[in-house]
C-alpha cells in the first residue's frame, strides 16, 4: 500500500456508510454486486451493479451460424441451462415451420423437468447457506449431483447439455435409463422428509425468511415478476399450463401457491414444484416407451442453413420464471437479431433493489437468493 | 509460437543444493507445509463457477486434501478464476490479486481463460489471463468436471511443494510487462492502490524488467487516491421505496 493513502480524512459519520456487496462476495449469488448505504445495519439504498458477466450475448449470436448457436444459448443461465437451448430450438422450429416429432418432444419435457429439479435444489443449498445452514447446502448440492450424472448419462455433458437442435434432440435415451431415472426420483422423494426437518420446518431458517423481502401480487405484476416468485404472491401463473408448450398439455400437474410473498413463500413454492417435477417426470417415465417414432424431423444440411425469413417469439417456463425469446431471421444462414427475455433480469434489478431497501444488512444474501435470480442471465 | 511466448511465465527455480543444511530443510519443509493448507478465494467470475460447489461438498470433498474456501483475499493462498473475464470483472481481478499476501498462487479453469473459449471473439471478455497476471495453472475444459479440478489442485499442491510454483515472483520480475497489458486493456490511466514497484524492493524481486515505458506512464498518471465519495445519493429511504 502506498503510504498516502493511509493519510487521515474527513470521513462522513461512521453510522452511515456504503458498502459494495459483491462481486466478490460468498453471500452473493455469482458475480453480481449491490452497492448498498447503511445505516447502522439497516440498508437506506441500494443500487444493483451487474456487468461483471456481460459477454454481448445477442451480438454474438449475429456472427455464428443457426446451428452453432446451439452451443452458445445453454450459458446464458448456468445453473438451468436446460430451458435457453429449447427455447433458442422452439424459436428457430417456428421460423422454418419445422415439426417436432412427438417423441422429442417428449425427451424434451424429461430435459427441463431434471433441470428444474436440479436447479430448485441448487437454490434450496444457497439459501439455506446464507442463513448460516451449511448442511441444507452440502445435501442439496450432493443430491443434484445424481441428477447431473443422469444428464450426463443422457447428453453427454454434465451441466451443459446441448441436447436440442432445431427439429429436436440429439439422441435418445440409452438403454434402462427411464430405470435408473426412476430410481433417482424414487431416492431424491425419499430425502424430502429429511430436508423438511433440516430446513423446511427448522425455526431457524423460518423465523428468518418470514417476513423478508415481501412482495405483494399488485407488486409483482407491476415490476414484472413471473415463475415462482409471482407464484408465492397467489397468483397460479405458469406458462406450461396457461400457454402449453411441447406435451404440457398431455401432463397432469399442479401449481403450487403460497401467500405472503415473502422469501418463506417463495421458498415453499419451489418445494412445491419439486413435487410437481417428479410427478411429471414419473408420468414420461410411464408414457414415453408407448411412443415410437423418429427423434428429430429431417433438418437441411446445418452448415448452409439458410432460415426463411420472418420473426418467431418463443416463451417457456423456466425454473426462475418466464422466459422468453425474440428471434428474427432476413433469410440468411445466421440470426439477423436476437433478444432474450429473461426473467432474473427482473428479478435481479429494479426487485432486489426494492426489496433490500429496509432491511437489516444481514437480509441481503438471502433474499437475493430466495428471489432465484441468475446473474450471467441478467448481464448475457 | 514457441512455448514461452505462449505462456510467458518464467519460472526461477530455486537453488535447492545452495545454502546450508538448515535453510534447505527450512526451505522444504515449509513448502511441503504450505501445499498442505490452502485456501482458496474463488472469484466466481464465470460459468466454471459452478462445479465448485461440487467440488467442495461432500461428493468430491476438497477438504479432505487440506484445501477449503476462503473469503477474503488477504488471507488466501489461492485466485480461482472461473471462466471467462469480462474487462469489467478483470479490474476487480486485478485489485484483489494485487491485494492478497504472497506466496500467492493463479488457477486458469476453463478454456475461457487459457484463450478466450466460446467467447473469442466478445467485445467485452479479456481473452488471455496470463497476460495480465502470471497463472501457475490452466484447467482447461468447458467446462471442466470436479474431477478435473481436483486433479488440478493436487498438480498444484505438487508444484508448490517441489517449490516450483512461482507465477507470482514473476509479477514482481516482469511488472511493466503485465501493466502494459492492464493499460492496454483499462486505459493508461489505470492504477491500483498497491505500490507494486515497492513490494518487488521488499521481496527483493524488484529486476531489471520491473520498470519500463509502462511503468513510467504510471507514475505520470499517479496521483493519491481520492477519498470516497458516497454515491448512492438517493434521498431518503422512504422516496426510494416509493
Ligand atoms: S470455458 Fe465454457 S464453461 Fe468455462 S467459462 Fe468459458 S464458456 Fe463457460
Amino acid at each position: 500500500m502506498r503510504a498516502e493513502n493511509y493519510e487521515a480524512r474527513n470521513h462522513p459519520p461512521s453510522n452511515e456508510f456504503e458498502i459494495n456487496f459483491g462481486p466478490n462476495h460468498p453471500g452473493i449469488e455469482g458475480n453480481y454486486a449491490l452497492k448498498v448505504k447503511v445505516h447502522g445495519d439497516e440498508i437506506v439504498a441500494a443500487r444493483a451493479d451487474g456487468g461483471y458477466l456481460h459477454r454481448g450475448f445477442e451480438k454474438l449470436m449475429e456472427q455464428r451460424l443457426w446451428i452453432q448457436n446451439i452451443a452458445l444459448v445453454p450459458r446464458i443461465c448456468v445453473p438451468d441451462p436446460a430451458p435457453m437451448e429449447v427455447a433458442y430450438s422452439m424459436a428457430v422450429e417456428q421460423l422454418c415451420g419445422l415439426e417436432v416429432p412427438q417423441r422429442a418432444q417428449w425427451l424434451r419435457v424429461l430435459l427441463l423437468e431434471l433441470s428444474r429439479l436440479a436447479a430448485h435444489l441448487f437454490t434450496f443449498g444457497g439459501h439455506a447457506a446464507t442463513t448460516g445452514m451449511y448442511t441444507p447446502m452440502f445435501w442439496g448440492v450432493a443430491d443434484r449431483d445424481l441428477l447431473l450424472d443422469l444428464f450426463e448419462e443422457l447428453t453427454g455433458g454434465r451441466v451443459y447439455s446441448i441436447y436440442n437442435i432445431p427439429g429436436g434432440v440429439r439422441r435418445d435415451i440409452p438403454d434402462d435409463f427411464l430405470t435408473r431415472l426412476s430410481d433417482t426420483l424414487d431416492y431424491i422423494d425419499s430425502r424430502l422428509p429429511d430436508y423438511d426437518n433440516l430446513l423446511f420446518t427448522n425455526q431457524v431458517f423460518v423465523r428468518r425468511a418470514r417476513d423478508a423481502g415481501p412482495v405483494s401480487q399488485a407488486q409483482a405484476l407491476d415490476w414484472g415478476v413471473t415463475g415462482p416468485n409471482l407464484r408465492a404472491t397467489g397468483l397460479a401463473f405458469d406458462v406450461r399450463r396457461d400457454d402449453p408448450y411441447l406435451v404440457y398439455d398431455e401432463l397432469e400437474f399442479d401449481i403450487p401457491t403460497e401467500q405472503p410473498g415473502d422469501a418463506w413463500a417463495r421458498t415453499l413454492v419451489r418445494r412445491g414444484e419439486l413435487l410437481q417435477s417428479i410427478r411429471i417426470l414419473r408420468q414420461v417415465i410411464d408414457r414415453l416407451p408407448d411412443i415410437g417414432g423418429p427423434i428429430r424431423a429431417p433438418i437441411p444440411n446445418p452448415l448452409a442453413w439458410n432460415v426463411p425469413a420472418g420473426e418467431a417469439y418463443v416463451r417457456i417456463e423456466s425454473s426462475k420464471g418466464e422466459l422468453s425469446w425474440y428471434v428474427v431471421s432476413d433469410g440468411g444462414d445466421k440470426p439477423y437479431r436476437v433478444h432474450i427475455r429473461g426473467p432474473s433480469s427482473m428479478h435481479a434489478v429494479q426487485v432486489l433493489e426494492h426489496l433490500v431497501t429496509g432491511c437489516r444488512i444481514e437480509d441481503v444474501a438471502q433474499i437475493m437468493f430466495s428471489l432465484d435470480a441468475c446473474p450471467p442471465e441478467v448481464d448475457r | 509460437m514457441t512455448d514461452t511466448e505462449q505462456f510467458p511465465v518464467r519460472v526461477e527455480q530455486p537453488d535447492r543444493n545452495g545454502g546450508n543444511i538448515f535453510s534447505r530443510v527450512f526451505d522444504e519443509l515449509t513448502a511441503f507445509c504450505r501445499s498442505r493448507s490452502l485456501f482458496i478465494l474463488h472469484y466466481c467470475t464465470g460459468c466454471g463457477a459452478i462445479e465448485l460447489p461440487p467440488a467442495m461438498t461432500s461428493r468430491f470433498d476438497m477438504e479432505r486434501l487440506g484445501i477449503s474456501p476462503m473469503v477474503s483475499p488477504r488471507q488466501a493462498d489461492i485466485l480461482l478464476i472461473t471462466g471467462y473475464v469480462s474487462v469489467k470483472t478483470l479490474k476487480r481481478v486485478m485489485l484483489t490479486y494485487e491485494q492478497m499476501g504472497s506466496p500467492k498462487y493463479v488457477i486458469g479453469i476453463c478454456s475461457c481463460t487459457v484463450n478466450g473459449g466460446m467467447y473469442w471473439q466478445s467485445y467485452a471478455t479479456a481473452k488471455k489471463l496470463n497476460d495480465y497476471m502470471p497463472v501457475d495453472l490452466y484447467i482447461a475444459g468447458c467446462m471442466p468436471r470436479p474431477e478435473a479440478v481436483i486433479t488440478g489442485l493436487r498438480q498444484l499442491m505438487d508444484k508448490i511443494a517441489a517449490g516450483e510454483a512461482n507465477g507470482w515472483e514473476d509479477y514482481y520480475r516482469r511488472y511493466d510487462y503485465y501493466l502494459g497489458h492492464q493499460q492496454r486493456l483499462f486505459g493508461e490511466t489505470w492504477q491500483t492502490p498497491t505500490d507494486v514497484i515497492a513490494e518487488a524492493r521488499h521481496y527483493g524481486l524488484f529486476g531489471p524488467e520491473t520498470l519500463g515505458d509502462h511503468t513510467r506512464l504510471l507514475e505520470q498518471h499517479q496521483a493519491p487516491l481520492e477519498a470516497l465519495e458516497m454515491q448512492l445519493g438517493l434521498g431518503a429511504p422512504d422516496e426510494v421505496k416509493a
